[in-house]
């Protein structure tokens, strides 16, 4: 059987290694695809670009989505996510550091279905991704291929 | 007919004539002859436009009389401007149509001539008047789409600013605290003591620019947000506030006193702030003491003033003005944490509601916040 991959869009390399660390710790024995802006997690999730030609009826088991990134903004990134036929039902978290209420709203309506902020405190970033796996790698049913 | 003509015409206090087609004067009422300076000897039977020096003779004149008699056209408020003697130039408005006492007899020209000079002259500074007005209210509603765009620029520039604290501060300090933990982790054996001193204060002075960045978020998310005002049950607000941190904290002994009833018109959820940093604050300075009281009620009636009363840690009363001032703080970290930015996101929100908020207090003797949350009635 396949591993399901998880799809981490961070454009920043210190948020990148932490999350990579927190997986670690977490034991997330799931492949991590690390997309560093819009374009690039669009290219994987599309079989686009350096993608092109992959097998796209494997969607991640879930993404993880920063809302400031260069080029297509994370915002941006759900919404065409949302419209994609084939990605609609992609479990998509938002991973930011931002709280601010326009956000969360923005990011509720076009579909996130959860929004986690980045918490200054490892500690509680490494709690918050052993969560974030244990619920959407363990707990909730994928959607079915 | 002339008989019958004039006593009709020398009713009317306007100059009025009566003209056959020629347009010589069949009749003149005394007004007109005195208007004109003419007499009933001079006028009757010459032409009109021969009269006075030749002033009715204008074109405009003739060609509206020429229209009527014998072919149905009316004058209606004809006005010239012509020298009237004594008067000088005067805007006179002309009316005039067929009269016709019998089928059979012959048709007259029926003219009636007034002079609207003053009438003209106060619609036309009417007229000014409103052009001027319109200019300025087209003058000032400029300005203020202008101003407001000004507004709109150096709010959309706030929220900007505001994104980027939020954001792009906090990546930093997750990636000190991130590492300098990770190294304190796979380093362990190779870290002495004092080693992880340091870095467990390394990690302490991330925690609090982490929450300093939070609390100025919160203070200029006050400023962001828009005022809407209902009626809010204090009372229970408090309650809840209370509820808080008697669950942060079950261990302490605090006995809550919270007047029941207490009602005003505010914004909700920013005056849950304003509770929140009082009843907070007074669950803070009050940690040190065994047991403690802490008091919401209010304390006046017009305005409505609210209060929030402890028995804690107080204030010297020297220090009061600054209070509220951003990052003031009257206690070391050591004693009381705090970024010092509750205070003064408190003030931001009274004000907002165009209230006031002061404190009273004495060292190791309590504090007291009053607050009202709406202007004072001028007095009448």
């Amino acid at each position: 059987m396949n591993k399901k991959v998880i799809l981490l869009v961070e454009d920043n390399p210190d948020d990148e290694e932490l999350a990579l660390l927190a997986f670690k710790k977490g034991q997330v024995a799931n492949e991590v695809i690390v997309a560093r802006d819009g374009v690039e997690a669009l290219d994987y999730l599309c079989g686009t670009g350096p993608y092109a030609g992959r097998d796209l009826t494997q969607l991640p088991q879930m993404m993880l989505l920063d809302l400031k990134l260069p080029r297509v903004d994370g915002l941006e990134v759900l919404r065409r996510v949302r419209a994609d036929a084939r990605l609609r039902r992609l479990p998509v978290v938002i991973l930011t550091s931002s709280r601010e209420e326009e956000d969360l709203m923005r990011g509720y309506d076009l579909g996130a279905n959860s929004y986690v902020r980045k918490p200054v405190d490892f500690t509680q970033f490494v709690d918050a991704v052993r969560q974030l796996q244990m619920y959407w790698l363990v707990l909730n049913e994928a959607p079915p291929v | 007919m002339k008989a019958f003509a004039r006593s009709i015409i020398e009713t009317v206090r306007h100059p009025l004539l009566i003209l056959d087609r020629e347009f010589r004067i069949v009749a003149a009422n005394g007004p007109f002859y005195h208007t004109f300076d003419t007499t009933p000897v001079d006028g009757e039977g010459r032409s009109l436009f021969d009269l006075d020096n030749h002033r009715w003779d204008s074109p405009p004149l003739r060609a509206a009389l020429d229209g009527v008699v014998g072919r149905g056209g009316t004058v209606e408020d004809l006005e010239i401007a012509r020298e009237v003697p004594r008067l000088g130039l005067r805007i006179l408005a002309v009316n005039a149509r067929q009269v016709q006492r019998d089928d059979d007899d012959v048709p007259m020209l029926f003219l009636g001539v007034e002079d609207v000079t003053e009438r003209r002259r106060a619609a036309d500074e009417l007229q000014a008047l409103n052009v001027e007005l319109e200019r300025r209210v087209a003058e000032r509603t400029a300005e203020l789409v202008a101003t407001n765009r000004e507004l709109a620029a150096s709010n959309r520039e706030l929220e900007a600013f505001c994104y980027s604290v939020s954001h792009d501060l906090r990546a930093p300090l997750r990636a000190v605290d991130g590492f300098s933990q990770e190294l304190a982790d796979t380093c362990a054996d190779r870290l002495d003591e004092q080693a992880r001193h340091y870095l467990r204060r390394v990690r302490n002075g991330v925690q609090r620019m982490g929450q300093l960045i939070d609390d100025l978020l919160k203070l200029s998310r006050v400023s962001r947000t828009e005022l809407t005002r209902e009626r809010v049950d204090l009372s229970a607000l408090a309650a809840a506030v209370a509820a808080e941190c008697r669950q942060r904290e079950p261990g302490r002994s605090v006995t809550f006193v919270v007047q029941p009833g207490l009602v005003a018109d505010c914004d909700p959820r920013l005056v849950r702030v304003v509770l929140d940093n009082l009843i907070g604050n007074a669950w803070k300075f009050t940690a040190k003491a065994p047991a403690a009281r802490i008091e919401f009620g209010q304390s006046a009636t017009s305005p409505p003033t609210f209060y929030v009363r402890d028995d804690g840690a107080g204030f010297d009363m020297a220090y009061q003005t600054k209070l509220f001032g951003a990052f003031q703080r009257l206690h070391t970290d050591r004693d009381f944490p705090g970024t010092g930015i509750g205070l003064a996101t408190v003030q931001r929100i009274v004000r907002k509601h165009g209230g006031e908020v002061w404190a009273e207090g004495a060292v190791g003797r309590g504090a007291t916040f009053s607050f009202t949350l709406s202007t004072p009635k001028a007095p009448s």
